[in-house]
């Protein structure tokens, strides 16, 4: 279950999850790696105006494709 | 061909190769084939707080060392990598994927002729003096901020850490450096060379990833200034880092540059300085011109042109002499680039050249990219406005120099850009009216020691490259001097 505390890099390395994050608007990866903190301060930094429902539809997207 | 590179490296602090303290360690890989290259520490708090430490230390006599002999110390290290200069270039082009044909003539050689630019350039501070008045005398020197943390990106790797290593030693610091975890290699092998010449614990390296040993360094109280380069995401925390230490920061951060075609562009040099512009580096380059606009009375012979132009680019094995294009970094990188490509056709744009993933004559176990143009592209689309770090170009059409320099400005980076054209009014007035920090005239990415580079608005704060970073780097004392015996009479 990620959460706004996940560290960003951990998601990146568990799951295959990219294209949710840039089809959203938030790029997680950049020429200094794996964002190096929390998906909430990277949510936070890129302005996501709904920070949950940014991370709900990442945990289904997860969900759905351990099914 | 790994053979140039050790199984296995260490910290290097306080002038010696360490274990980390916490035994953690990360592999790196050759992006281009997916062959291990060797293994490396993963820093931990324990392992930083030693480099800190060991710099304060070195700097208690490093901050009186004479300019005179820090030059010295800075040319043994130019003329170091210079006489290394095959295998520095070979071991960054099996570590990040770019083409050895870059790293021979580009990276290595910057990245010494860095170190000379500013062994020179520290011999011409000479600190102030003016007389407030006849008895009153005040005098400004620079002296050594102290030490410093430095962070860097992996698509630069030698070169980013000549560019912040040589000014901060010059200036008299004391430096606890980070390179990427992707891309250690070089900055290693670098230390290698630099331990015969400086004293043990001015240049300390902490290998590691961003979420343990780059934010352990960000942390750090110790640091009195830190410098990064890499995205404006991670340029946020790094800014925010440094303001809750109340010390500076200065940053390089992402762009979006716009290279703009006009009517009179000298043509042929216009068809290379698009590819050099966007094709350079696999497009990983923060100042790349990846926003073309073209003016519609020469847009259809210029896509033709650069069609024919990128299709025939040799995209191959990185360390292949007559490769022209080799591998991104990784696989989170292609598939980054690929979606890019994506939202870019699903916004509207078109794919006139490129658009996939290059897997056959060798390639399948790298990860690289066909050269891209994207058409009918409008510059509010997320593909005109967003870092896509890769060989994807978005051609834009314009009528005049108002509506370019308009959709030029129409970003929230500001850091590199060019215009093409033989009137030298336009140049000018195209150059100083696109809010960015660097405007090349009828070139693209030249990137030498000698002029300032660095970002407008979201691509920044300071500038590197020149000696103007010397102020970064030191702080200013100023020696107020009364010069008579008489009293003020207040008291």
């Amino acid at each position: 279950m990620i959460t706004k505390d996940t560290p960003v890099e951990e998601i990146l390395q568990k799951y295959d999850v990219l294209e949710y994050f840039l089809e959203n608007g938030v790029s997680p990866f950049s020429c200094a790696g794996a964002f190096p903190q929390s998906l909430g301060k990277l949510l936070e930094i890129k302005k996501v105006k709904d920070p949950d429902a940014f991370i709900n539809g990442l945990n289904k997207l997860i969900e759905e494709k351990s099914q | 061909m790994s053979k140039l590179i050790d199984d296995n490296y260490k910290l290097f602090i306080d002038g010696k190769w360490v274990d980390g303290k916490e035994g953690k360690t990360y592999k790196e890989y050759n992006p281009a084939n997916g062959e291990l290259l060797a293994t490396c520490v993963d820093a931990g708090k324990e392992d930083v707080d030693m480099a800190v430490n060991a710099a304060w230390k070195a700097f208690e006599t490093w901050k009186d060392v004479s300019p005179q002999e820090r030059a010295k110390m800075l040319l043994k290290i130019a003329d170091l990598i210079d006489e290394n200069a095959e295998k520095l270039a070979m071991i960054e082009t099996l570590d990040n994927g770019k083409p050895i044909r870059e790293t021979s003539a580009i990276d290595v050689p910057l990245s010494s002729d860095h170190f000379r630019y500013f062994a020179s350039a520290v011999r011409t501070e000479e600190g102030q003096a003016v007389m407030i008045d006849k008895d009153t005398m005040s005098i400004i020197l620079r002296e050594p901020i102290g030490v410093v943390g430095q962070i860097v990106p992996w698509n630069f790797p030698l070169l980013m850490a000549a560019w912040k290593l040589a000014p901060a030693l010059a200036a008299g610091d004391c430096v606890v450096f980070k390179p990427s975890s992707e891309t250690s290699l070089s900055v290693l092998e670098l230390a290698k060379l630099m331990s015969d010449v400086l004293p043990p614990g001015v240049v300390n390296i902490i290998t590691g990833k961003g979420s343990t040993a780059g934010n352990y360094m960000l942390e750090h109280e110790g640091f009195r200034k830190l410098a990064f380069t890499g995205s404006t995401e991670v340029g946020y925390t790094v800014a925010e880092a440094a303001a809750k230490k109340l010390i500076p920061a200065t940053l390089e951060l992402g762009g979006k540059s716009a290279n703009i075609y006009f009517e009179d562009a000298p043509w042929e040099k216009a068809i290379e300085g698009l590819q050099i512009g966007i094709l350079f580096n696999q497009g990983q380059v923060c100042c790349a011109g990846s926003r073309v606009f073209i003016q519609d009375t020469i847009y259809d012979k210029f896509l033709a042109d650069a069609i024919n132009a990128f299709e025939k680019v040799k995209v191959g094995l990185p360390w292949e002499k007559d490769t022209q294009m080799g591998s991104q970094i990784n696989e989170t990188q292609l598939k980054k680039i690929l979606a890019y490509i994506e939202i870019g056709k699903k916004e509207g744009a078109k794919v006139a050249t490129g658009g996939y993933r290059i897997m056959d004559n060798g390639l399948d176990k790298g990860y690289f990219i066909k050269p891209t143009i994207l058409v009918d592209v409008d510059n509010k689309m997320r593909v005109a406005q967003e870092e896509i770090f890769g060989p994807v170009v978005c051609f834009i059409r314009f009528k005049d120099e108002d509506e370019v320099i308009k959709m030029a400005n129409d970003s929230e980076y500001g850091l590199g850009g060019a215009v093409w054209t033989k009137d030298i009014n336009r140049a000018f007035r195209v150059a100083r009216a696109v809010e960015t920090g660097r405007m090349w005239v009828n070139n693209y990415n030249n990137l030498p020691a000698h002029a300032p580079f660095g970002g407008y608005k979201k691509s920044g704060i300071g500038r590197e490259t020149h000696k103007v970073i010397l102020d970064h780097y030191t702080q200013m004392k100023n020696i107020f001097i009364s010069l008579t015996e008489n009293k003020t009479g207040l008291y």
